[in-house]
């Protein structure tokens, strides 16, 4: 692609503006006024916040100030939230790309009926709206709820799952699903055969070309696909806030609530940048993994 | 291949077939049920545990919600908003994924990492930052406050699909078609817009349904001055009885249904995950 447009165009660059100016202006400008505003930059663009906000700490050097950061970490529920943040992201990311690559490898490999029909009842949840689902999720696993409902006519008494942390690992694995199997899933797909039969016809097991033929070639859709769930895990709110204790909880949702209901805006903002340090080790491992098949292909 | 497909299926032992009905059963068990539990709610007069039938049927709960005024506004709200962002977005974005897909300009590569870094920031703490920037804007519970919040839930679905629906179109067929007299813009609109059609399509719908259904970063600058229809579930499900929330719900996944129905071919069909590589 890169060759057949060899000339650098100023109308191509003035036709991409538009939207760069929008992410500019709405996500890059405000997550930096939002970082000087964690460190007690609080006057500017930050005056009217700092002005409706409590405990609003402003800076006492010239870099600013970590009192808003100090009052997160040693706030008594941020250690909690915290941990459970990180523990959903990693349990329901690990079971949603294993089960996209289950999935993903038996289209490819044997694919039929069967495989058609999984991957059209997998592509659901991309359709319902997170409203939707986090609250069918909570009926369905509720104290009244169908699962109890069900497994009471047998007379098994199985516990009430909403609101603890499986359930809000259900509801993260139902809706990240989707999307992480149509990238697995394509990845796969664009494995030539003959690669395939060439290590059949040397030999290779099932399980050898899938380790050694099947994961490395179609690697770059694997990381994209794990990195975006993790950081769409990461920063959720509706489905902890449906389907999660109310403590601990996760951060998306306190971030939410020291915005709104606590009217502590800079420790919401704190947290935030908690979450995004979080999320920007993943973001690397995505980028990186894209530029590389960029350059792969020569299209960079 | 697929000769080959058929053959090694029937090998299989019955065993493994066994194994595999269960999965595909535990899996709609998982996907579908709980979705088809809260739909049948919007249909029962109650429902008491642990009867696996209804107490009784009834329509009522939908009368109540047209006639509710906060729950009719909301859905107006909806009906209005989401159409005027997936317009903006066409204008903003389409240019933009023409350029991205077919030229070659200063910074392309930068913008388009620079999308996607823009895109793995935590979505809730983004829509907090936002919305601190929003007060010094006089956004806050304001139209085109929610407009833009959603507007932005969009670019990377109007910007990436379209952009390699563009670059996948031969330059062959082009070059012909103006050797054999066809104007710059009969080429671009019988070739090149065609062909990219369905990468467009897939891309309006996917920005449809992704602020139609966007709650987060709305109820946050939205509430409670405006809600939408999905913000509106973060209250509903609070103060009205659970078939209220199911009603509401039918209709909050009705254009996502009608939409799937026209889109699904072009969505398996790798648009969607075409889109989601930097090219």
């Amino acid at each position: 692609m890169a060759k057949s447009a060899p000339r650098l165009s100023f109308l191509g660059f003035s036709m991409a503006l538009p939207p760069a100016l929008l992410v500019v202006g709405f996500v890059g400008l405000p997550i930096l006024i939002g970082f000087t505003f964690s460190l007690g930059f609080t006057t500017g663009p930050n005056r009217v916040v700092s002005l409706i906000g409590q405990q609003i700490h402003t800076k006492s050097h010239w870099w600013g100030t970590l009192d808003a950061y100090r009052d997160v970490i040693h706030d008594s529920r941020f250690a909690g939230d915290f941990a459970l943040t990180l523990l959903v992201t990693l349990i329901s990311t690990t079971l949603v790309i294993l089960m996209s690559l289950g999935i993903g490898v038996y289209q490819r490999m044997i694919g039929g009926r069967i495989a058609s029909i999984m991957s059209t009842l997998t592509l659901i949840p991309l359709f319902v709206p997170v409203v939707i689902s986090s609250w069918a999720i909570h009926t369905f696993y509720a104290g009244d709820g169908f699962m109890r409902s069900f497994f009471a006519t047998f007379g098994i008494n199985v516990p009430t799952l909403t609101s603890t942390t499986s359930a809000i690992i259900i509801g993260t694995i139902w809706t990240s699903l989707p999307f992480a199997i149509l990238m697995v899933t394509s990845g796969l797909q664009s494995i030539p055969d003959a690669l395939i039969e060439s290590a059949q016809d040397a030999g290779a097991g099932f399980f050898r070309i899938i380790r050694t033929v099947l994961i490395p070639l179609a690697l770059t859709p694997i990381v994209i696909a794990t990195t975006f769930t993790a950081i769409g895990i990461l920063g959720s709110f509706t489905i902890p806030y449906f389907l999660g204790p109310n403590q601990p909880t996760m951060l998306g949702v306190e971030i939410s609530n020291f915005f709104g209901s606590y009217n502590r805006p800079q420790q919401s903002i704190v947290m935030a940048f908690i979450v995004f340090m979080a999320a920007s080790g993943i973001a690397v491992a995505y980028i990186w993994a894209n530029v590389k098949s960029a350059k792969q292909s020569g299209r960079i | 291949m697929a000769k080959q497909t058929r053959s090694r299926a029937k090998t299989s032992s019955p065993l493994v077939k066994a194994s595999l009905y269960t999965f595909i059963a535990a899996m709609a068990v998982f996907i579908l049920g709980p979705l088809i539990w809260l739909a049948l709610h919007a249909f029962v007069t109650n429902w008491t545990y642990p009867h696996l039938y209804p107490d009784g049927l009834t329509w009522s709960w939908w009368s109540k919600v047209f006639l509710d005024s906060a729950l009719a506004e909301a859905i107006k709200n909806s009906l209005i908003i989401s159409p005027i962002v997936v317009l903006l977005s066409m204008v903003i974005c389409l240019p933009a994924a023409y350029a991205a897909g077919r030229m070659n300009y200063f910074g392309r590569k930068t913008f388009l990492i620079g999308m996607f870094a823009a895109n793995s920031f935590p979505k809730i703490g983004l829509f907090a930052a936002i919305a601190t920037l929003y007060y010094t804007l006089n956004l806050m519970g304001t139209f085109l406050g929610v407009v833009i919040i959603q507007l932005l839930g969009t670019i990377i679905y109007m910007t990436w699909i379209p952009a390699a629906a563009f670059a996948a179109i031969p330059r062959n067929l082009e070059e012909a078609a103006r050797d054999a007299g066809a104007s710059k813009f009969t080429v671009f609109r019988t070739i090149t817009l065609r062909l990219a059609m369905p990468g467009i399509l897939v891309a309006v719908v996917m920005s449809f349904l992704a602020s139609f259904d966007e709650a987060q970063g709305s109820y946050l600058v939205g509430a409670p001055n405006i809600y939408t229809m999905p913000t509106e579930m973060y209250s509903l499900v609070q103060n009205y009885p659970i078939q209220v929330a199911a009603v509401f719900s039918l209709l909050l996944a009705f254009p996502s249904v009608l939409l799937i129905s026209v889109a699904r071919k072009h969505i398996i069909g790798g648009q969607l995950a075409e889109g989601f590589q930097i090219k």
